[in-house]
């Protein structure tokens, strides 16, 4: 018991040490969003291939909405990614890791096979131990679909009529509720 | 009669039926409808007949000769499109086979129609697709792209899609002849159901309990494609159960209550026995004070005209999203030596339930799943809850078993899903039980506050998901498939199977249970002892019922395999993970 209570301390003290530490990086993100330069084509592209990993792969878009606003229901109370305070490194572990004692699912392969993620295997999570995500990732698809979240999403506003049809597309009524 | 001489009329009628067989299929008429046992080669009802038995006379595959059943051959579908929140679509539905034509949706609604009568492969004679809006469509639907199945009627087949429309199609050449919209996605509403036809009506409801819909039971006049009549799930002002919504802010008009299963039908008293969905928002019942009916429900309902005759609610308030929406099957049986006419019910909230199908009243109710800690039990006179509390607007029940706002999740069994979901159970008139495929475990259940719709002074807008919560799966589910005397809900038989089942039960006069398995696999039991005496892993995994027809005088299987690919299962379950899912059919014969 003891030893279960001090893991969830430190699990605990970890997460409020990340969310501060975000605090700064999300102000940083919105620096970087007013600021920056024309895309080349190479990172257009690649943003594009996290958009469908988003959207197809690893479905993310079930839990968290296809704006990344959050969202509830089947697959958890799932948080807004327009507003997290954390920086495209730290998302990049809870991507690969999950979120412990949430439904945020991990989509490395070995994640808690070993220290990796962070520092803690299967058998120290017990019952905290994130559901694996229905796909895994590479890390290649990973970096994607941070890229794609932090180009799209973190730090943006309210999303727009103009940001459903750069989701979905024109070929559907997906987006009419938003033109109001 | 006796067992003896019932078998011997059965495959008299099949004898008869097969020679009569005509070149082209007649008509489906109402008096087919109400005597399918004359034709035991075909299932022309979604649940075999219309008192939801699932069983077929059909005794050529029995405990003998299962031994030489084979992979006689599979078709290929198409419906694995992605769209809205969902990477591909699945295959829930239970096909359909009428003289050596079987007809079968996929997710997103295309109907196909196979010529079955070669034996060695099936041939797509046509295929109606709808054109379906996907992400219109899939971004409100809850668990997947499903459809359960068609419908004939007279020469033509009567189909759903997913984004809300049902369509009458020509049976011979797929041509739509109309199509109307029931169901409107703008609201959050969806159609999964298949329709149940009475005489000129087929009959569905919206699903959406998700998505703050006001659930509804909808009849479609087949002859005009006009709507005949709508009765809502949960009533308006001034109507009998209103006053069980006691938050005073008119929040029934998003109370959930959807329909996403096929009713049962008797036609001695033209009564449909309908089952109701989870209350909206699912997980915050401090948003809800009161009873909240009729969801978590069964209605019995007048099929003419959409009068609600009596109503029976299985778990007032719903905290646990049990949405009590699957098969209500009907038996005449006695009960302490006295003929009684049953509707009976294997509840998601894990009781077996016998109902006096002409009033509602409770005769019996027992626990079927194996762990189930949300109540101590049912009051013997009522069927309601042990530890309901009449005088609170706010039900416990077990202390920790559900979310509440401001407090630690709860932990209950059964699950959220079940018990048992919608995957139908299937009675064996013959030997007695009724045969519960179920699902295993417990789970959390997480309430967040729910804010109200923007139509209440609110900020949530139609179309976005109202649950006032969520849940959580870290244990790994089983399963199981019990046979359970419907008279008591004694279990007489029980068998623990290595994954929750979503796919649901056959039962037949070869005195076998078949069922479809998350890894795959097809099992026949012996009806008798539950022991496994065939299978076949198909490499991919099931979600849909099995049926059995015969062509030709020769009996065959088949099911639908187009797993859904669950986290709650394959979460649990790291050998199935790799596995992909698929959209075919399958069919074996001796």
């Amino acid at each position: 018991m003891k030893m279960k209570a001090a893991r969830e301390n430190t699990l605990r003290y970890t997460f409020v040490a990340l969310a501060l530490l975000s605090v700064a990086a999300l102000l940083s993100a919105s620096g970087q969003a007013q600021a920056q330069a024309p895309l080349s084509a190479e990172e257009a592209r690649f943003i594009e291939f996290g958009k469908e990993i988003f959207k197809s792969k690893a479905v993310c878009q079930f839990c968290h909405k296809w704006d990344a606003s959050g969202d509830q229901g089947y697959g958890g109370n799932a948080l807004s990614l327009r507003a997290t305070k954390l920086t495209p490194e730290q998302m990049t572990e809870v991507v690969k890791c999950g979120r412990p004692a949430t439904g945020m699912p991990y989509h490395d392969r070995f994640a808690y096979t070993d220290k990796r993620c962070y520092g803690y295997t299967r058998e120290q999570m017990g019952d905290d131990m994130p559901p694996a995500g229905n796909d895994f990732l590479s890390a290649r698809e990973v970096d994607a679909v941070v890229k794609y979240l932090f180009a799209k999403d973190v730090g943006h506003g309210p999303a727009t009529y103009q940001d459903c049809i750069d989701f979905w597309g024109t070929d559907t009524r997906q987006c009419e509720p938003m033109k109001q | 009669m006796s067992n003896k001489s019932l078998a011997g009329a059965f495959a008299g009628s099949l004898l008869v039926a097969t020679a009569l067989t005509p070149l082209r299929a007649a008509d489906m008429t109402h008096e087919r409808a109400l005597n399918p046992q004359r034709e035991p080669q075909n299932w022309i009802l979604h649940h075999g007949n219309y008192q939801g038995h699932r069983f077929s006379a059909l005794k050529e595959i029995n405990t003998d000769t299962v031994k030489n059943m084979r992979l006689a051959y599979t078709v290929a579908l198409s419906g694995l499109q992605s769209g809205g929140r969902y990477a591909f679509g699945n295959l829930e539905a239970t096909p359909i086979v009428e003289d050596g034509m079987m007809y079968v949706p996929d997710g997103w609604g295309s109907v196909y129609a196979i010529d079955v009568t070669a034996g060695k492969k099936g041939t797509i004679k046509w295929k109606m697709d709808p054109g379906t809006d996907r992400a219109w469509a899939g971004d409100v639907a809850c668990c997947g792209v499903n459809n359960r199945g068609v419908a004939l009627w007279k020469d033509k087949v009567i189909s759903i899609a997913l984004d809300g429309r049902m369509f009458a199609i020509n049976k011979a050449t797929g041509e739509v002849i109309w199509e109307r919209k029931v169901a409107d996605p703008a609201l959050g509403e969806t159609l999964t159901v298949a329709p149940l036809v009475v005489r000129d009506l087929a009959i569905v409801g919206a699903a959406g309990g998700e998505f703050g819909i006001r659930g509804y039971i909808e009849a479609t006049d087949l002859n005009t494609g006009k709507a005949a009549w709508r009765t809502y799930t949960i009533p308006g002002a001034g109507e009998p159960g209103n006053e069980t919504w006691k938050d005073g802010k008119e929040r029934w008009k998003h109370g959930g209550g959807s329909i996403w299963e096929t009713a049962t039908y008797d036609p001695e008293s033209d009564t449909f026995y309908q089952g109701i969905g989870n209350a909206g928002p699912d997980y915050d019942i401090a948003y809800r004070p009161g009873d909240n009916k009729w969801a978590a429900s069964v209605l019995a309902i007048s099929a003419n005209d959409g009068k609600i005759k009596w109503g029976f609610q299985y778990t007032p308030q719903d905290p646990y999203d049990y949405d009590e929406i699957s098969e209500h099957p009907i038996i005449n049986a006695k009960v302490n030596g006295e003929d009684r006419k049953l509707v009976v019910h294997a509840a998601r909230n894990g009781f077996f339930y016998a109902l006096d199908r002409t009033n509602g009243s409770f005769i019996a109710g027992k626990q079927y799943v194996d762990r189930l800690t949300w109540t101590t039990g049912l009051d013997p006179k009522t069927g309601r809850p042990l530890n309901y509390d009449p005088n609170s607007d706010i039900q416990i029940y077990t202390p920790g078993s559900h979310g509440m706002r401001g407090q630690a999740a709860g932990r209950t069994c059964p699950t959220n899903s079940g018990g048992k979901n919608w995957e139908p159970t299937a009675y064996n008139p013959e030997l007695g039980p009724l045969y519960i495929p179920s699902i295993e475990g417990c789970n959390i259940i997480e309430t967040v506050e729910q804010k109200d719709f923007a139509d209440q002074g609110g900020t949530i807008k139609p179309r976005e998901r109202f649950t006032g919560g969520s849940t959580k799966n870290s244990e790994r589910r089983y399963g199981s498939l019990k046979a359970v005397d419907p008279t008591t809900g004694e279990t007489k038989a029980n068998l623990r199977l290595t994954y929750p089942n979503y796919s649901g039960a056959l039962a037949t006069a070869g005195n076998l249970v078949f069922l479809g398995h998350y890894d795959g696999t097809v099992s026949a039991y012996d009806a008798k002892t539950l022991q496994e005496v065939w299978s076949f892993n198909i490499g991919t995994g099931i979600n849909a019922p099995l049926i059995t027809y015969a062509v030709n005088g020769k009996q065959y299987i088949a099911v639908l395999a187009g797993s859904a690919m669950r986290e709650v299962v394959l979460g649990s379950a790291p050998e199935l993970r790799n596995n992909a899912t698929a959209s075919m059919l399958f069919v074996f014969t001796l």
